[in-house]
């Protein structure tokens, strides 16, 4: 039964992989775009249709069994030093099959947003995408650190090809190299991490971590130190501050690329790390406790950053980077399944989000939210999209209710009150600014009446209502399992009404302000003047690190220069002063008057005699 | 007289002319410097031919004479040629080797 | 002391004399005339030597042909600067220090060579020998050394030819 599962589990892996190999290597497939996109779709329905299986004929497994199956990789004395192989448990089937729809979703939904572009390199498009799912899928399935590793690197490189897939755009290109850097800088640690525990632990495999911590078998004195920095590489890819600057930028690829890989699967690696882990972060409270008070922090700070932005995209992706922080505070508060499910749900409704942001800008051709409206006479373009909200704001029956109440209730009950407080403000900021964008982008009046019943392709809005779909019946879903009782004790009575207020007074904020008009949003800017100011600049954190590139790595640089020129360059150049010098001394014995060399004859003679003396003797 | 008091002989005009091509600035001068030390090397080589019975040192002593005489034609010409091209026959100005 | 003996130091002293002046007289003209003083007593040296040839030699060739041309260098080279050359001598104690050394030097060799003390009696006629000699085994070197000369005369004439 368990071979049974790895090798559907290494079907759903290898078949985005065969199909990237297909479109790379294959250059007519990759240079049609019907067959590139033919292709790509279709090895992403059998990969659904796989993960979907594995989940359904997978069996609860046995207490003290390993889901892992592994094979040997690297060989060294005594078994082998590292092994690859998949672990199939129900977080990684979980993912297998979040990955797999919503990449299917957004593939379907690129062929409809992407129909303008260059025809030839649309294949180059579909290859990303299927590398990104492969490379997503060995991610959520490594049974070891190290397998972990490569797979979040190739995620890292995937993200850096599709943010640059208009890599003819400097701003895009930029954001390309952005992202890969500042991820990258979570990595080191993250590598440094798995480095360390390997010399701690001996083993890369979870598993045997899991029982060594099981058994107190790890050394308890230096896994705060790697922990933290494992988690260190959670924090660049997950965008935690104070790494979190890359996503905002990496808006700049398209926004189908946003859907999948900045909203609903790749930063979500970080926290399925953590939550992968958990049983080894369990060892090390105070960095739980870190990663909690990081994780709220990152919440408020990115939802008021999503407050005063009005680039669509940045809003969602501040949120994004907010929902993030949500996940990680419940992983820091020891409710690691609150966070996971947060992540599942959250990874469907912000596809939807994206998607259907994507839907507007196709509308209107632009980003800002201030130029659009006027579009409340064609429901099946907003509805898809204020169900989404209404996810993400916390309204029942809808997922995102349950998911966010049960984090807050784990933060609660870990008496974590600050970063309580700021997950609630967030809550509260989340209904505002989301529905600041539905009241802006979709309502606003005297805009939209030129645009009215523009044409929207049917692929797109299929795409986001089936998405609407599945979140109503995720939420439907959970609610009744709520009512069944499964509510988890501990938490206060009063949190889901709480809960429900924060979202409900947002919205009604935002009523007030955008869309009934009674309270002006000037004014509120002048009154929170300096808040807004500061928001509005990302509070000065891409400048901290615009300085901190420009005063430690330029300064570092010239140190390094310096060296070169004056110590390196100065040991040459004094060298070949000395040899200048030198000749030039040795040049004047050449005067060129003859008797010198009379003078230089005889002397000679007179050596000679002197050395034919000495050896007569 | 013995061999020795040629040889010494010898090797004192030898020196008297190893002076004098050191010391003349003349470049006339240096060449009868040259002169000198010939001569006295010719001495060198009769005085040996003399003393062991070999013909050799007389023979060889005739063909010094004869190219020393194809030597100072030569060198003779050279100074006339160096003085037409420089306006001096002094060999301190004659540095065109200098480095 | 017997009459070899006493031309031996006689023409030596002759001899010394003469080099010492040929190179320390400033008149360039006068160490020519020096100069075939000592040619000639180096000539007396090979009489003392017992090779008449040589002397004869030594008088044509050296005492007669090389002073003469010496003799026209000067005086052509004096026409053409218009005055009488002067020659002054540069790095005096240098020169002779070293001049010392390289008789010191050969001083030590002759101190220390075995030189043999008897000198063999004369068996025939030297001059025939050296005839001999030139016509036979060193036939090719004399063909040889009359060609040195005839480009030798060559060079001269190439180099001290006026302008074309």
């Amino acid at each position: 039964m368990r071979v049974g599962s790895a090798a559907v589990a290494l079907v759903v892996l290898g078949l985005p992989f065969a199909s990237f190999l297909l479109l790379a290597l294959v250059r007519p497939l990759r240079r049609s775009a019907v067959a590139a996109a033919t292709v790509s779709i279709t090895v992403m329905v059998a990969a659904v249709v796989a993960a979907f299986w594995l989940s359904w004929r997978a069996r609860p497994l046995e207490l003290l069994q390993s889901p892992s199956t592994t094979w040997s990789w690297i060989p060294a004395d005594g078994g082998p030093m590292a092994t690859v192989g998949v672990m199939v448990d129900g977080k990684s089937m979980a993912m297998c099959m979040l990955v797999t729809f919503v990449s299917l979703m957004v593939q379907l939904y690129s062929w409809a947003y992407l129909h303008d572009e260059p025809r030839r390199s649309l294949g180059r498009y579909y290859a990303y995408h299927s590398l990104f799912a492969f490379s997503m899928l060995g991610l959520v399935l490594a049974p070891t650190f190290l397998q972990m590793f490569v797979f979040w690197e190739l995620v890292g490189l995937c993200s850096y090809l599709l943010i640059g897939y208009w890599y003819d755009r400097p701003s895009a290109a930029r954001a390309a190299v952005k992202a890969f850097w500042i991820t990258k800088l979570g990595d080191l640690g993250f590598v440094a991490g798995i480095v360390m525990l390997w010399a701690a632990a001996g083993t890369f495999d979870f598993w045997e971590l899991f029982r060594l911590a099981h058994t107190n078998g790890l050394p308890p004195a230096g896994m705060p130190l790697i922990m933290f920095l494992i988690y260190l590489g959670a924090v660049g890819k997950s965008a935690q501050f104070p790494l979190h600057i890359w996503l905002p930028d990496a808006m700049e690829g398209p926004t189908p690329v946003s859907a999948l890989i900045h909203a609903a699967t790749m930063v979500t690696a970080g926290v399925f790390l953590v939550n992968r882990a958990f049983p080894l972060f369990m060892l090390v409270p105070d960095v739980l406790t870190l990663i909690a008070w990081v994780g709220a922090f990152t919440a408020l700070l990115a939802a008021t950053m999503a407050c005063v932005e009005n680039d669509i995209k940045r809003v969602l992706a501040y949120s994004t980077v907010s929902q993030l922080g949500y996940m990680m505070a419940a992983a820091g508060a020891s409710a690691p399944d609150a966070g996971f499910a947060h992540l599942l749900t959250h990874g469907v409704f912000k596809a939807l989000l994206f998607l259907g942001a994507g839907i507007v800008i196709h509308v209107f051709h632009t980003n800002d939210v201030f130029r659009m409206g006027g579009l409340g006479g064609q429901p099946w373009l907003w509805v898809p999209f204020v169900l989404a909200t209404l996810a993400l704001a916390g309204v029942p029956p809808l997922p995102g209710f349950f998911t966010k109440e049960a984090i807050l209730g784990g933060v609660f009950e870990a008496h974590l009150t600050i970063p309580f407080v700021m997950l609630a403000v967030t809550a509260f900021l989340t209904a505002f600014y989301m529905f600041r964008v539905v009241f802006l982008a979709f309502f606003a009046r005297g805009l939209g009446d030129s645009h009215a019943h523009h044409h929207v392709p049917p692929l797109m809005s299929g795409v986001c209502w089936t998405l609407a779909a599945l979140s109503v019946a995720t939420g439907v879903n959970l609610a009744r399992q709520m009512l069944a009782g499964a509510h988890h004790e501990g938490a206060p009575a009063w949190l889901p009404a709480f809960s429900l207020g924060l979202a409900g007074a947002g919205i009604v904020l935002a009523w007030a302000m955008y869309r009934r008009g009674a309270i002006d949003p000037a004014r509120v800017a002048t009154v929170l003047a300096p808040l807004d100011w500061a928001a509005r600049r990302g509070y000065g954190i891409d400048a901290v690190f615009a300085g901190l590139y420009r005063g430690a790595l330029l300064g570092f640089s010239r140190v390094v220069g310096w060296v070169d020129r004056y110590v390196v360059d100065g040991l040459l150049n004094v060298f070949s002063a000395w040899t200048l010098r030198a000749g030039d001394r040795l040049r004047r014995l050449q005067t060129g008057l003859p008797q010198d060399y009379v003078y230089g004859v005889a002397l000679g003679a007179l050596i000679l005699f002197v050395l034919a003396q000495w050896r007569m003797k | 007289m013995p061999l020795g008091a040629y040889l010494t002989l010898a090797a004192l005009v030898f020196a008297i002319g190893l002076f004098g091509v050191l010391t003349r600035r003349n470049a006339v001068g240096i060449l009868l410097g040259i002169e000198l030390m010939l001569n006295a090397v010719n001495i060198n080589l009769v005085a040996f031919a003399r003393f062991s019975g070999d013909l050799g040192g007389i023979l060889f002593t005739l063909f010094t004479i004869a190219i020393t005489v194809a030597e100072v034609a030569v060198g003779l010409a050279i100074v006339i040629v160096i003085f037409r091209v420089r306006r001096t026959v002094e060999a301190d100005h004659l540095d065109l080797l200098r480095g | 002391m017997t009459a070899e003996a006493v031309a031996f130091v006689g023409v030596a002293v002759v001899l010394l004399g003469s080099s010492l002046a040929v190179v320390l007289t400033p008149n360039l003209f006068h160490s020519i005339l020096y100069l075939a003083v000592a040619l000639v007593a180096t000539g007396v040296v090979f009489l003392l030597l017992d090779a008449p040839f040589l002397f004869g030699v030594q008088l044509l060739l050296y005492a007669g042909g090389v002073v003469t041309i010496v003799v026209f260098a000067i005086m052509l080279t004096e026409r053409l600067v218009g005055r009488t050359i002067r020659q002054a001598s540069r790095y005096l104690i240098n020169g002779a220090l070293l001049s010392v050394a390289v008789f010191a030097g050969v001083a030590g060799f002759l101190v220390q060579a075995p030189l043999a003390g008897a000198r063999p009696g004369v068996s025939g006629d030297l001059t025939l020998a050296v005839g001999r000699a030139l016509v036979g085994a060193f036939a090719v070197p004399l063909e040889l050394l009359g060609v040195l000369l005839v480009i030798a005369l060559l060079g001269a004439l190439y180099f001290a030819r006026s302008e074309p």
